[in-house]
């Protein structure tokens, strides 16, 4: 008996401080929220005003520099090698180069893809994946208006001051041990990829690399017979996941969640999200996966594919890239192929 | 103004430790081992044990320890056999039923072999418990209520785990065993069949959860405010009434202008509670089996609401000109 | 008629916490006292108020009667009756009579001797419904955060709601409540089925005694809670419950914006895992 005072004491002082501990993890208010449905349905999101704050100054575009005269000789008249950008003026040239620079490799500069003192040479791999990602950006912005609408996309958009953009994924290796244990089957991780719950946490490989269906839903009241599987569910649900992380949004943004498939109880957003799907599908199909064969080792992820994207590299946590600043405008270089 | 809420026993009174009423030779059965605990007599009976312990309680808890010990096990290989992770993402950890290709056949120990296996123990161990509580009652000469009552959740289980994956053809259909994993099964479920809420047997089993809760608290409320008077010898006033049930009868009566007898409190109580899981049973056999989309269900029986529309209606991009690719 | 056969030596005056003897009354079997009349005016008024709205909506199957609360963009102000002041009004009948309602079950058990604890488990639930439809929109600055007063409407609300927060099931909040209403439920059917197995043992067995309640959990668990216990346990269970579901949406908005999974971040990046 004499023992039970400091024992108990202390388990009240050790659960004291848990408490304190777990209170600190919630936030507190006042917060946001904007209504996006009729009213009571719950159609609403919520955001900290903290927390948007700081995602405001992470997701600001550096200022262009002064437009160029797009008048005067040509590129390719006075540089060799120059395929995609030699039917820009000099000076317009030299402005994307510089603003490439700065938004992909401000810290190796132009040695970064250049071999030094040879700006022609084409034996470092990343003036080849450079070449392959201005492509990659011109057929976002000529192809996939119905996505990037009229704001479009430069290598800004998911670089950020980076050479290789912070949020992408890779095919994800299988934990756990072999032999005849169960195993866990890419799923019960608690993976950041689908917002750590235990759905199946690579939902990348079907849905952005992959073109598996996500609609799972039946379109009629009685069964018909049609095979429908948990496991699917699951995995639909995990993607949905990693789109509402992605773009700081909660499902309401696009469905009303009475009924996720139906499009007449959607919301406008679910439009270019659904193209949004397709168009990184055809970019890391055509553009980044190809590129596994140049990419060095170190540049690969576990699985030997190339990082490829996902919606978080270039929404990072914002439902209009970089809150929807023009993108495009001031660097009509990205715009349009050369004349062929 | 301060007064005895009785919500806690002030004196606790020490009598001879109580070996259970006479059943015959199984008393051998009974445990030997019973003590007193002073903070457990705070609230309740302060004695703990004897339990008895027969052929099928023994058989019931080794076939439990050994569907525990299946998921246990798998789950700490799923983390590669390192305990700390075991601890760390034990919340999230599983073992998963069998993939969709195998649909009812038995699939490779590792691909949900082992699945198949905890659930069959512990389906075992549930049943032989189902048994032994039948065989207390009747050794104690009580009704066996309590058995159908734990029948009805043994329902709702086998529904989960057994019938319904049976009709849908496929393992696959069940649930994982783990703490988050189940959740996700349970959204996951909800989703795939077009919003679990429009179920009617969804709702009606919630119902009767939040009314079982409603009429414990009805109940545990009444009888601790008339258990100065007695109030909590339930079997005694229902079958020779004292001033307890009469006060608590007329309590309701006044208030609301019906009431339930001592007894009778108590059956509208059991079917409350067995309700529970025999309609969300139902509600989960029909999902799949019979009905695919239980918000289209709601759509064609008319009762799902309908709202004023307040952006233009959209269409389905994957069906506009262009839109295929 | 109205009357047990021994309900009228307990028909006396007295008790009231308000109005003295002017209340004191019977209609029938039901007690009325000040509360009474205010509970009265109060359902009245609420349902006179769904009534007209419905009237106006033109809607009558009462699987779609629903009155919405109004947009976010008023605020913590008033709203015009059909941009849900009707709902708004409605949240005021009701929680007058809810409130009232427990006032008179108060009178009730003075009158009766009884102790408070009907009155408070009922408060209970009130306080369950003033979280939902006054802390938590206060908390996030709109009365619009209430939920629609509708039989399937509602569901819609708590769909997604929950879906605001990506993954609901999530919430630890959620989490305890859930575990109470089941806990409850099963602790029910438990009692229930004792009480009811010793007062129904079956043809020609005697009525059986609280020793053989005991021995039966006893024997069963190893444990049995005993008759006082059961009420004690059920009621605090029960409590727990609402308690919980209270706390659980309180803290959905006001304390965490984003989705329930991602709260248990600060488990899974607990310094003690560091190797």
């Amino acid at each position: 008996m004499k023992y039970r005072f400091p024992l108990v004491l202390a388990v009240l002082i050790a659960s004291f401080f848990g408490v304190v501990f777990v209170l600190q993890a919630f936030e507190r208010p006042p917060v946001l929220s904007s209504q996006t449905g009729f009213r009571g349905t719950g159609m609403v999101q919520v955001t900290n005003p903290r927390s948007d704050a700081i995602l405001w100054d992470r997701n600001q575009v550096p200022p262009p520099p002064e437009a160029a005269d797009a008048e005067g000789d040509r590129a390719s008249s006075i540089y060799e090698n120059v395929p995609l950008l030699g039917h820009l003026s000099i000076e317009q040239f030299g402005r994307i180069m510089q603003v490439m620079t700065e938004w992909v490799s401000p810290e190796a500069g132009c040695n970064g893809c250049h071999v030094e003192g040879d700006f022609a040479a084409e034996n470092n791999y990343r003036k080849q994946v450079a070449r392959r990602m201005i492509e990659m950006v011109r057929h976002v912005n000529n192809g996939w208006a119905n996505h990037v609408q009229q704001t479009g996309v430069t290598c800004y958009t998911c670089h950020r001051g980076r050479p290789v953009p912070e949020q992408v994924w890779s095919a994800a290796p299988e934990q756990g041990a072999r032999g005849m244990a169960a195993s866990p089957r890419m799923q019960n991780r608690g993976e950041p990829s689908v917002g750590l719950t235990s759905l199946p946490h690579d939902p990348f490989s079907n849905y952005l690399s992959g073109a598996e269906n996500i609609r799972l839903q039946s379109p009629t009241a009685l069964a018909t017979g049609t095979p429908h599987s948990i496991q699917n569910a699951e995995s639909v649900y995990g993607m949905m996941m990693h789109m509402s992380e992605a773009l700081g949004v909660n499902c309401t943004f696009c469905h009303n969640t009475r009924s996720f498939s139906p499009w007449d109880e959607s919301r406008g957003p679910r439009v270019p999200a659904w193209h949004g799907i397709r168009m990184v599908r055809d970019l890391n199909t055509n553009y980044i996966a190809p590129l596994r064969d140049i990419l060095p080792a170190n540049r690969l992820g576990p699985m030997g594919d190339a990082l490829q994207v996902n919606c978080a590299t270039c929404h990072q946590g914002v439902s209009r890239p970089l809150f929807g600043a023009p993108m495009l405008r001031d660097y009509p270089e990205l715009a349009s192929p050369p004349a062929q | 103004m301060a007064e005895y809420l009785n919500l806690f026993t002030r004196v606790q009174v020490r009598g001879p430790l109580y070996a259970g009423t006479p059943i015959g030779r199984d008393e051998r059965y009974r445990g030997k081992s019973s003590g007193f605990n002073y903070l457990i007599g705070k609230i309740g009976d302060a004695q703990l044990g004897p339990i008895y312990l027969g052929h099928l309680g023994v058989l019931s808890l080794f076939f439990g320890f050994v569907a525990f010990e299946i998921i246990g096990l798998n789950m700490l290989a799923s983390v590669n056999w390192s305990p700390i992770e075991f601890v760390r993402r034990l919340p999230w950890l599983a073992l998963e039923p069998p993939a969709p290709a195998y649909g009812l056949r038995f699939p490779p120990l590792h691909d949900g072999g082992w699945w198949l296996m905890a659930g069959f123990f512990l389906t075992l161990s549930v049943l032989l418990w189902w048994a032994r509580l039948y065989r207390r009652a009747r050794q104690l000469g009580l009704g066996t209520h309590l058995s159908w009552a734990f029948a009805a959740a043994i329902w709702l289980y086998l529904v989960l785990g057994f019938i319904r994956p049976l009709l849908m053809g496929s393992w696959s259909e069940a649930v994982p065993f783990g703490i988050f994993p189940h959740l996700d099964w349970t959204a996951a479920f909800s989703i795939q069949y077009g919003n679990l809420f429009y179920n009617p047997f969804h709702a009606l089993s919630i119902v009767f959860l939040y009314g079982s809760t409603l009429l414990f608290a009805m109940h545990g409320a009444t009888i601790l405010a008339v258990s100065r008077f007695g109030g909590e010898r339930e079997v005694e006033q229902a079958v020779d009434r004292g001033t307890a049930a009469e006060r608590a009868a007329i309590f309701w009566r006044w208030t609301m202008g019906f009431n339930a007898t001592f007894e009778s409190l108590h059956r509208w109580a059991w079917w409350f509670a067995a309700l529970c899981p025999i309609a969300g049973g139902i509600g989960i056999l029909l999902t799949g089996t019979v009905v695919d989309n239980w918000y289209a269900w709601a759509m064609q029986r008319g009762y799902a609401p309908s709202y004023p529309s307040v952006a233009p209606l959209l269409i389905d991009p994957a069906l506009s000109v262009g839109g295929t690719r | 008629m109205t009357m047990l056969s021994f309900e009228k030596k307990y028909r006396v005056r007295g008790g009231t916490l308000i109005g003295g003897d002017l209340f004191d009354f019977w209609v029938g079997p039901f007690y009325v006292g000040f509360f009474g009349v205010l509970t009265i005016f109060f359902s009245v008024l609420g349902t006179a108020l769904i009534l007209y709205s419905t009237a106006l909506d033109g809607v009558w199957n009462p699987w779609k009667i629903s009155v919405a609360p109004p947009d976010l963009d008023y605020g913590l102000a008033l709203a015009p009756l059909r941009q849900g002041g009707f709902w708004q009004a409605i949240t005021v009948c009701a929680l007058g009579a809810f409130i009232s309602w427990a006032l008179r079950q108060a009178e009730i058990s003075r009158k009766l001797g009884m102790g408070m604890h009907i009155p408070f488990a009922y408060g209970m639930a009130i306080f369950a419904y003033f979280s939902l439809v006054v802390i938590r929109p206060v908390l996030m600055g709109a009365w619009g955060h209430g939920f629609p007063y509708g039989i399937w409407t509602h569901l819609d609300w708590v769909s997604n709601v929950g879906y605001q927060y990506l993954h609901f099931h999530y919430n630890p909040a959620h989490m305890l409540a859930v575990s109470f209403f089941f806990a409850t439920t099963l602790a029910l059917s438990m009692h229930a089925s004792v009480v009811l197995a010793a007062i129904n043992p079956g043809r020609g067995e005697p009525v059986k005694t609280t020793e053989h309640e005991n021995t039966f959990f006893r024997d069963a668990i190893g444990y049995s809670i005993g008759t006082l216990g059961i009420h004690r346990l059920g009621l605090f269970i029960a409590l727990s419950a609402g308690f919980w579901s209270a706390v659980c949406i309180v803290i959905s908005g006001p304390f965490w914006t984003r989705g329930w999974p991602e709260w248990w971040g600060w488990w899974l990046n607990l310094p003690i895992w560091a190797r």
